[in-house]
Parts: C-alpha cells; sequence; structure tokens
C-alpha cells in the first residue's frame, strides 16, 4: 500500500469541508441550547409522562368521529378548489401558452402560496374569516394552489409543440387547444397530483385544527390543553388511523386510475 | 386550387430560408415536395397553413363556392377559416396521446363546430359516425376505442390521415408523413395518400425517392428555400440526386454529369393535366 496517497493534501478539501460544517453545528446547537445533559433530563421526564397517556379512554373515541370527519371534509372541499384553481394559475404561469407579463405575475404569486406554510396562511385568513373550518378550508386550498399550480403549469409546458400545433392547424381556437391538447396530457398528473395533495391536506389540516380551524386536531389540543392524556391518546390514535386510512387510500386509487405511486 | 406566390422568410440577420418560392397545386395531384434536409420543406408546409410568418409572398386558394382563402397577411379569426380546410397530416408524433383514436380523429371537426359545444365534448351521433367513417378508411376503425399513445407509428400516421380526411380539407399537406415508417409501413401510407389526392391534392415532403417516381404526380425540388425543379416524377436515380446536392445541380460522385434535370420546365392547367404527364413519364406514375 502506498501511504503517499493517504497524504493530508490529497484530503485537504474534504477536511476543510466537514471541520466548517462541525463548526457551524456546533455554533448553531449553542445558539439553540442544544444540551445533551437536558436530553437526558427531558427523555426521562418523557417516560415518566407515558404513563398519563395510557392506557386509552376508549370511551371518548365516538367523541372523536365527529372531529376526524370534519377533517376529511375540510380536505374533501379544499383539495378540489385548490385543484380547480390551479389549472387556471398553470395555464396562466405556463410558457408555451401565456404572455411574460401574465406567466411572471402567475408564477410569482404561485412561489408566494408555496413560500408560505398553511398555518401562516390559516392566521392571516383567521382575521378576517374567524376561526372555524372555513378558515381551514381556505387557508388549505391556497396550499394546495401553491403546490399544484407548479406541477401543472410545469407540465403544461412539456406538453409537446407540435400537438398543439396540429390542433390549431384544422382552425381550433387557442381555448379549443388548450381544451383538446393541454389539459387531455396534463389532467391524469394532476389527478394523480391532487389525490396526493389530499392526504397531505390530511396532515396539514390536524396542524391547522389545532390553531383554530376545527377537526381532530383542536379535539387533540384542547385535550393536552386540559391535562386530558389518556383522552388525548385516543384523539392522537384517531388521527394516525386517519393519516394512514388517507395514506393507503390515495396510493390504492392512484394505482387503481394507473398513475403512479408518487407524484409527477 | 392552391396558389403559393413568391413565399419568402428572412431571418432578422437576412438569411433567406425561403426565397421567393411560387407554385400552384391543382385537381388531381399527388405533389412531392424533395429536398435535403434544411432545403424549406417543411416550414413551406408550415407557412402554407400559416403556422409560421412569411417576410413576403401569400398563400391562396379556392373554395367550392368561390370563396377565396389566404393563411398569410391574414387576421386570426380568416385564418381560422382558412385553416379548416386544410388537411396537414404531420409525422406521427401529432396526435394527443393521451385521448383515444375516435377522440383524435373528431379533433379535425373543431374548426368547423362552435367552440361552447367543442369545450364541453358534444360532437353528434351524425359527427361520431362520420370520423368512424374516417377510420374505416384507413383500416382503423377497429382501434377507435383504444388510447391513441399505444398504437405503433404506422397505426399512428393512419389515425392522423384518417383526422385530416374528416376535416374534409380542399387540399392535404404530409409533412414527411413516412419519415419515421419501416418500408412496408411507408407503402401502406403511400397506398393511402395516392387515391385521396384524386379527390383532393396532396402536397407532401418525402425522403423516399424511390416511392415518390411511383406514386406521386409532380416533383417540386427545394433547394435553400429557392424551387429548382417542378416538373414529372419520371426522373433517374442520378437526376434525383442532383435534387439533393448541394450547389450547381450536380452529384458530387458524378462531378458535373448530373445536372438538375430542367428545372422549372413544368406548369399545371388543371383539371386533367396530371394524366397527360403521367402518361408522359413511365405510365405508372401516378396511378394506384
Amino acid at each position: 500500500m502506498n501511504w503517499k496517497e493517504f497524504s493530508p493534501g490529497r484530503y485537504g478539501r474534504h477536511l476543510r469541508f466537514v471541520t466548517i460544517l462541525t463548526v457551524l453545528v456546533v455554533l448553531a446547537a449553542w445558539q439553540c441550547e442544544v444540551s445533551p445533559s437536558d436530553l437526558m433530563k427531558g427523555i426521562g421526564k418523557g417516560l415518566n409522562m407515558v404513563g398519563f397517556f395510557f392506557p386509552p379512554d376508549w370511551k371518548a373515541f365516538p367523541e372523536m368521529v365527529r372531529p376526524a370527519l370534519v377533517t376529511v371534509l375540510i380536505c374533501l372541499v379544499a383539495t378540489p378548489i385548490g385543484a380547480a384553481f390551479s389549472v387556471i394559475f398553470g395555464l396562466a404561469g405556463a410558457r408555451n401558452l401565456s404572455p411574460p407579463w401574465l406567466r411572471l405575475t402567475a408564477r410569482s404569486l404561485i412561489a408566494v402560496e408555496r413560500g408560505l406554510p398553511e398555518i401562516v396562511i390559516l392566521l392571516l385568513l383567521v382575521a378576517a374569516f374567524g376561526l372555524g373550518p372555513f378558515a381551514g378550508v381556505m387557508a388549505l386550498a391556497i396550499g394546495s394552489i401553491g403546490m399544484l399550480g407548479k406541477l401543472v403549469g410545469d407540465a403544461i409546458e412539456e406538453v409537446d409543440a407540435r400537438v398543439m400545433d396540429s390542433v390549431a392547424a384544422v382552425g381550433a381556437t387557442r381555448f379549443q387547444v388548450i381544451r383538446h391538447a393541454v389539459l387531455p396530457e396534463v389532467l391524469p398528473s394532476l389527478v394523480a397530483n391532487s389525490i396526493f395533495r389530499f392526504e397531505v391536506n390530511i396532515r396539514a389540516s390536524v396542524l391547522l385544527g389545532a390553531v383554530g380551524a376545527g377537526g381532530i386536531g383542536y379535539e387533540l389540543n384542547a385535550a393536552m390543553n386540559q391535562l386530558e392524556y389518556s383522552r388525548a391518546t385516543v384523539a392522537a390514535l384517531t388521527t394516525l388511523a386517519l393519516v394512514f386510512l388517507s395514506e393507503r387510500a390515495s396510493d390504492f386509487l392512484r394505482a387503481r386510475m394507473g398513475l403512479g405511486d408518487t407524484p409527477k | 386550387m392552391l396558389e403559393v406566390r413568391n413565399l419568402t422568410k428572412r431571418l432578422p440577420d437576412g438569411r433567406a430560408l425561403l426565397n421567393g418560392l411560387s407554385f400552384t397545386i391543382g385537381k388531381g395531384e399527388f405533389v412531392a415536395l424533395l429536398g435535403a434536409s434544411g432545403a424549406g420543406k417543411s416550414l413551406t408546409m408550415r407557412a402554407i397553413v400559416g403556422l409560421t410568418s412569411v417576410s413576403d409572398g401569400e398563400v391562396v386558394f379556392t373554395g367550392e363556392t368561390g370563396k377565396v382563402y389566404r393563411t398569410t397577411s391574414t387576421g386570426a379569426k380568416d385564418l381560422r377559416r382558412a385553416r379548416r380546410n386544410i388537411g396537414f397530416i404531420f409525422q406521427g408524433c401529432n396526435l394527443v396521446r393521451r385521448l383515444s383514436v375516435l377522440d383524435n380523429v373528431m379533433i379535425g371537426r373543431l374548426g368547423r363546430i362552435h367552440p361552447l359545444r367543442s369545450w364541453l365534448y358534444g360532437f353528434t351521433d351524425h359527427e361520431a359516425q362520420e370520423a368512424m367513417e374516417a377510420l374505416d378508411r384507413v383500416g382503423m376503425a377497429d382501434f377507435a376505442a383504444r388510447i391513441t399513445g399505444s398504437l405503433s407509428g404506422g397505426e399512428m400516421q393512419r389515425v392522423a390521415i384518417a383526422r385530416a380526411i374528416y376535416q374534409r380539407p380542399l387540399f392535404y399537406l404530409a409533412d414527411e408523413p413516412i419519415a419515421a415508417l419501416d418500408p412496408k409501413n411507408a407503402d401502406v401510407i403511400m397506398r393511402l395518400l395516392q387515391p385521396l389526392s384524386r379527390e383532393n391534392p396532396i402536397l407532401g415532403a418525402f425522403h423516399q425517392p424511390e416511392l415518390v417516381t411511383r406514386c406521386c404526380t409532380r416533383i417540386i425540388a427545394l433547394r435553400k428555400g429557392q424551387v429548382v425543379y417542378d416538373g414529372p416524377p419520371c426522373l433517374s436515380p442520378k437526376e434525383i440526386a442532383g435534387l439533393y446536392a448541394d450547389t450547381g445541380g450536380v452529384t458530387s460522385e458524378d462531378d458535373g454529369a448530373n445536372p438538375v434535370p430542367r428545372p422549372m420546365d413544368y406548369a399545371v392547367n388543371w383539371p386533367g393535366h396530371t394524366v397527360k404527364i403521367a402518361a408522359e413519364c413511365s405510365g405508372s406514375a401516378g396511378k394506384p
């Protein structure tokens, strides 16, 4: 073995990178008051707390069914609204269909929607619509536009220009070209992504519920605030079941429709 | 019927892609547009259907009622009216792959039905029946319900022809319809196009001289955006090679012995002229 191959000079660049990264992580941990002793203490406290959560208060389960249903309904309303508007934003933001000023406006709005987490959107909307499921629906719909609008816009830009030309060549109007050449090509991926977004919205709505949008998240938060830990366990397990079921349903539907397992 | 007058397309740097192209195509003609890649064949077709703008010149054709259509220097509405009378057969990839074969054929009528009706996909039973008849004519009726993306290249090209037939155009443009096909499928497509040309003329871009001399009634050869030959298809392989030469009308291997055969020595006076041309040639051109 030639030890000269392992000279520090040869690996100097990697060593510098690892050293800088380590210093940054240590500095950040110090600023965030990360302390191994606190971690150990926290684990100890947490293990003691586990006892309060079990056994679950299964008598509270019937009371969780309706909030769980509300969570599903919030997503059932928000996702199609978001998907419908994402088509409009996607068409407006596609390079091959829209003039530069419209494309820039649409893409900027989509970027803002994507940049804001749903919880921030909800806090902004609560001022206008008050607490409750409606604000949750609006927040999730706007969040869905951010994600789906970008995917639809990108999918439209990938539609073969020759396909659009061939429809235009029969004397079709611009809207007919969109209807008969563009939408058929992007709709399957929009449906697949919308089903996936429904699954994402279920998870997000639990969090939104905790800050006042209603549903199972609200029940979980209320139980924790009232120190009813065994009731909170039932809410958490119901949430877990809801997320699991929505994931399975999403995978099943996309597979059944031949749209692939992962979002495009 | 179709008149192309002084068609010119220049780039901003002044280079001409089409340089004063002029020709007329009449009833019953099956005209092959020949030329090397970059000679301007596809650009000519796109300019005729108004998919690309031109710097100068015009494209004019007349409908059965005497109405004159233009695809150059015209408004969007008039351009759409003109386009619905042109059956443009692209290379296979022009179809909407996720739609059914029948849906793709029905697209051919979009220019003739109200946009709102087409948005709601409100085609009538009669229109669907006509689309099926067009599919039947190209031997694809059994494939009507199939998703277009699942078809082979040759099958897609037949669907594209069915769409053009269903459109009921005044003439057809076929932009390299057999370029991506094997010889057997290429022959099938040419056998479909040949009888169509007797009903409505066809201008097609090809790269298969042997098929062109057998099936077409006339050749227009382009070089650097100019017509260098316009005449009967009864050309020898050497003469055809001359059409593909870069400059001067000579092939590289023949060293001056193979001039371009008398360019521009052919004019069309339709109708009926094509029969005469075919008779002057080997006797096979233009016949099924």
